[in-house]
């Protein structure tokens, strides 16, 4: 009766630094060499992208979509997708700037943020107890967010708003601005969520084996919708920085932004069938997306070449990591 | 010469040499049983044969001719099948639609009229008629019925060589013996047929040759099973000798009387496997649950623990009512559940081991943080239980295990909670027999340290052998309960037989009744004691003395007489007890490979003068035979 036998485990050598090992390993290590790689390979290109005045854009550019993309992780490790988030942007966007004027600006922002989170709720709600596929859900929220957003605002874009909307984004601390301390302690509170929460290995629980997650007594539903519920939430989120960058709120605002984001966690290293992903990943996915974008605009790429670029480099980038993985990798 | 002849195979799984040297040779007309244990290559080796991977090394002679497929269609195509441990099946499919897939798969018109008649015929020939659409979705069918078509599907290919790895493990005995009959024929008609199996007794009843692999090299190659003992091969297998693997550490000590029973089922339903089960667990005890697939078993353990919801019946947890809504209610309730579909409703595959292990407490715990560092000393404990290696387990990945340890370790998540209650389907269901001898200890130290334990299965033995007490299910409801030192595994099957043939026998008993009076009964007889499965009318004078589950000993039955008359067997006449009472007619049964399948008894009221024993006795073996419950009219009768 002795185990040994039992144990069929490809031995590692132990002991040993061995860094294309640990790289295989770590995909935030991963990601991280591929930020700097970019980030290289872009101020050769370009001098002027190591310039303060580009990092700074760069930082604001990071924010609208680090927020949405936040929220998506978490959808997709439950291996859902959300579809609706640029439109909810659009739409929590505009609710942000009618409610202004009747609830001032806290009121308002709460206002917007609990559009954000109602939307998510129904979409959760949806899928998880109607059984509802997430990608037929949240495109057809997709569509019912856009629509709203332009009968709510009669198709005007609201420019007058508070003048402490800016300050969100135009302050700085010590050179960097205010918006993107927010991003990073977001993040560093998902990643503690993920990592230490009994919610967050929920989700990864649900997202691997979602019946294996409810034999073992894990509350699936509820984390199952609270998961669009945070990613309804921070396309609000996401909707607030965006009017306090350009102080001005269309019905079109975050157009495009679903697409951003997914590709965010997808270069980030998560699996769209679910149960694997890392929101540092992720976080690092979005510095990928926003500096190949400004990169593309500082090397005056036409805007109708770009989208070909992204698509490539989204294709290519989620290609090498299935390589990398591809030993582990199932299906 | 051989129809299939490798020699000198090798193949490397990254750091693992899975196969070293290997020689295999399987002549026509031959069953030639794959032994080994997990890991020990028998898969990779039948899937080198089935063109599924290539060797790193070897030479694969078919009829003489070097054969080198370049994948598994090349294999079909010349005449290699595969039926696989881990089903291939395409489920939104139909059934005759998966039946036919490789035809499809090949170029040219689909004749789907055709194709349907002779999926037809094979269902029909597999003795699964009644239990198997041909146009639902694979998707609808549980994991022994879709066993079933993937056997179907490799006999649709009409293949000169069929692998068949593993396919009894979610068949029930009935079933398993159906598809060893098939497999006779199919030999019969000069195919090959290679068995990969680790159950001892399979590879005896149906093999005639063996070759035992163990950890990828070849121990014993192309020995002939007639004459061998089981225990030789354990021990080639395992490499050492295995004592008796239900070996009892501790004797087994009966509940107290008037104890609590921790789990009492009162006719518990919930549709459509599962209508009236009622059963009684005390802390302690292994409860075996018996039955067919389908009988309704593991409805009744996932309805006891909240994955389904009863529509009649209760539950009572240590003498109080419950119904769990959810596991989670289960579990803070103290019940634990290691599901029967490991893969699917187990493991985690994306988790370490060690998160594994602390599932089942991350989903009874109540707080926000995680609390693993509270159960350290609980897992470290449980390591050193289950025989674990600390070192290389807790980081490691699930799937990197084999079957046996990735079961040692879902139990083990139980019993991070210290449970009262375990429910247990299908516990060693892919697991060698060296995992399965520790996983049975396991189980009795579980049950000593005062734990309840309810266990299904579909290996009778392994229940008789770990289970103190027996409940049998048949077609989802409990026909009996027994103390498992008195039952062996006819009797069980007889027991649990499904509606469909238990009817068949049943309308004969009706016939009998209505015909000559008195009552007719089905019924073994075995170590002094009566075991009755069935039984028809309700004439006070003629009671045998037992009811149908009923297994009383044969002296306190009424018809004791008519069972020790003088004679081997039961003669074909009227016995009367020596006042002249009860006069009992006895007909034994015989199955198709001519194994007792029990008696049919009929006891009249009164001697009746003109009773033609003789002709009832055989009407009785020919409606039996008609109803495809025996094979033919026993041959000591006089016909």
């Amino acid at each position: 009766m002795s185990a040994g036998s039992d144990v069929q485990v490809t031995t590692r050598s132990p002991g040993r630094f061995n860094v294309v090992k640990l790289l295989a390993t770590q995909i935030e290590l991963r990601m991280l060499l591929v930020v700097l790689v970019v980030m290289g390979v872009l101020s050769l290109i370009s001098p002027y992208f190591l310039t303060v005045n580009n990092l700074l854009n760069v930082m604001d550019q990071s924010v609208v979509v680090g927020m949405v993309a936040l929220g998506q992780t978490l959808v997709i490790l439950i291996g859902g997708i959300d579809l609706s988030v640029g439109s909810l942007a659009g739409v929590t966007g505009i609710v942000l700037g009618l409610s202004f004027p009747q609830f001032g600006l806290y009121g308002g922002i709460l206002a917007c943020l609990a559009a954000g989170a109602f939307a998510g709720l129904v979409n959760g709600a949806i899928i998880t107890w109607g059984r509802v596929a997430p990608f037929v859900v949240t495109l057809g929220m997709m569509s019912v967010g856009r629509s709203l957003a332009y009968v709510l605002s009669g198709a005007n874009s609201i420019s007058n708003l508070p003048p402490g909307l800016g300050q969100l984004s135009g302050d700085s601390l010590a050179g960097i601005p205010v918006d993107f301390y927010c991003l990073i302690a977001v993040y560093a509170l998902c990643w503690w969520f993920l990592t230490y929460a009994k919610g967050g290995r929920t989700l990864y629980a649900l997202g691997s084996n979602a019946e294996a997650a409810r034999v073992a007594g894990l509350g699936i539903v509820r984390w199952g919708i609270l998961a669009y519920v945070i990613s309804g939430l921070m396309s609000a989120v996401a909707a607030v920085f965006l009017a306090s960058r350009i102080l001005s709120i269309d019905p079109i605002g975050g157009q495009g932004l679903e697409l951003d984001a997914i590709a965010a966690v997808v270069i980030g290293g998560a699996s769209l069938f679910g149960g694997r992903g890392s929101i540092i990943g992720t976080l690092f996915g979005v510095f990928v997306m926003v500096f190949i974008r400004n990169g593309l605009n500082l090397l005056n790429v036409s805007p109708y070449w770009q989208g070909s670029a992204i698509g490539s480099i989204i294709i290519a980038a989620v290609l090498v990591e299935r390589l990398l993985s591809g030993a582990r990798g199932r299906r | 010469m051989a129809l299939l002849a490798l020699t000198d195979i090798w193949k490397r799984f990254g750091a693992t040499q899975a196969l070293a040297n290997v020689d295999f040779a399987l002549e026509a007309g031959e069953v030639h049983a794959l032994l080994g244990a997990n890991g020990a290559g028998k898969s990779t080796l039948s899937r080198i044969i089935s063109g599924h991977l290539r060797p790193d090394r070897g030479s694969i002679l078919l009829d003489g001719v070097a054969l080198r497929h370049a994948g598994a269609r090349e294999a079909i195509q010349s005449g290699i099948a595969m039926v696989t441990q881990e089903t291939s099946l395409a489920p939104d499919l139909s059934v005759l639609e998966n039946i036919m897939l490789p035809r499809i798969a090949m170029p040219g018109r689909l004749r789907w009229r055709r194709m349907r008649a002779e999926a037809a015929a094979l269902v029909a020939e597999l003795g699964q008629g009644a239990g198997l659409d041909l146009d639902v979705p694979v998707r609808a069918l549980s994991i022994g019925q879709r066993q079933l078509v993937e056997i179907l599907k490799a006999l649709a290919l009409d293949s000169r060589i069929i692998i068949f790895d593993e396919p009894t493990a979610p068949l029930s005995p009935h079933e398993s013996e159906r598809l060893f009959e098939i497999m006779r024929r199919l030999v019969a008609r000069g195919r090959g047929l290679i068995f990969v199996s680790h159950r001892m007794e399979e590879i005896f009843t149906v093999a005639d040759r063996v070759t035992v692999l163990r950890e990828g090299k070849l121990v014993q190659g192309g020995l002939p099973t007639k004459g061998r003992r089981q225990g030789e091969l354990v021990q080639l297998m395992v490499g050492r000798d295995l004592q008796d693997i239900y070996e009892r550490a501790t004797p087994r000590t009966p509940p107290p009387a008037g104890a609590t029973p921790i789990l009492r089922v009162r006719n518990l339903c919930c549709p459509p496997l599962a209508r009236d089960v009622s059963f009684t667990v005390h802390a302690g005890e292994i409860l075996g649950l018996a039955g067919l697939v389908g009988a309704g078993r593991s409805e009744t353990l996932e309805t006891i623990f909240g994955l389904r919801r009863a529509k009649s019946g209760t539950v009572e947890l240590a003498g109080e009512r419950f119904a769990a809504r959810t596991p989670r209610e289960a579990i803070r309730a103290g019940i634990g559940l290691v599901p029967e579909d490991r893969r699917g409703q187990g493991i985690v595959p994306d988790f370490s081991v060690r998160e594994n292990l602390l599932l089942a407490h991350l989903g009874a715990r109540a707080g926000f943080g995680l609390g693993y560092a509270s159960r350290n000393e609980a897992v470290r404990a449980l390591l050193a239980l289950l025989e674990l290696p600390e070192r290389r387990l807790l980081d490691a990945n699930m799937l990197n295990f084999s079957g046996g340890m990735q079961q040692k370790i879902i139990l083990a998540r139980w019993l991070v909670l210290s449970p009262r209650l375990l429910l247990l389907d299908e516990p060693t269901r892919g697991v060698d027999i060296g995992t399965r001898s520790s996983i049975y200890a396991l189980l009795r130290r579980i049950a000593a340290q005062g734990v309840a334990c309810v266990v299904v299965s579909s290996d009778f033995e392994e229940l008789i052998g770990l289970a103190d007490r027996i409940t049998v299910l048949s077609d989802g409801v409990s026909v009996t309960e027994l103390p498992s030192e008195l039952v062996d595994i006819e009797k069980l099957g007889m027991f649990a037989a499904p509606r469909t043939s238990a009817e068949r026998t049943h309308t004969v008993l009706e016939e009998l009744v209505a015909r000559h009076g008195g009552i007719a009964y089905w019924i073994a007889v075995e170590n002094e004691r009566v075991f009755c499965f069935d039984r028809a009318g309700d004439d006070p004078v003629a009671d045998p003395g037992f009811t149908a589950g009923g297994f009383p000993p044969l002296a306190e039955t009424m018809i004791a007489h008519a069972l020790r008359a003088p004679g081997d067997a039961p003669a074909a006449r009227l016995i009367a007890a020596p006042d002249g009472s009860r006069p009992t007619l006895l007909v034994p049964i015989r199955g198709r490979r001519g194994h007792s399948f029990g008696i049919v008894g009929l006891t009249l009221p009164a001697a009746a003068p003109g009773f033609d024993a003789a002709g009832v006795s055989a009407g009785i073996a020919a409606a039996l035979s008609e109803a495809q419950i025996a094979h033919e009219p026993d041959a000591r009768l006089p016909a």
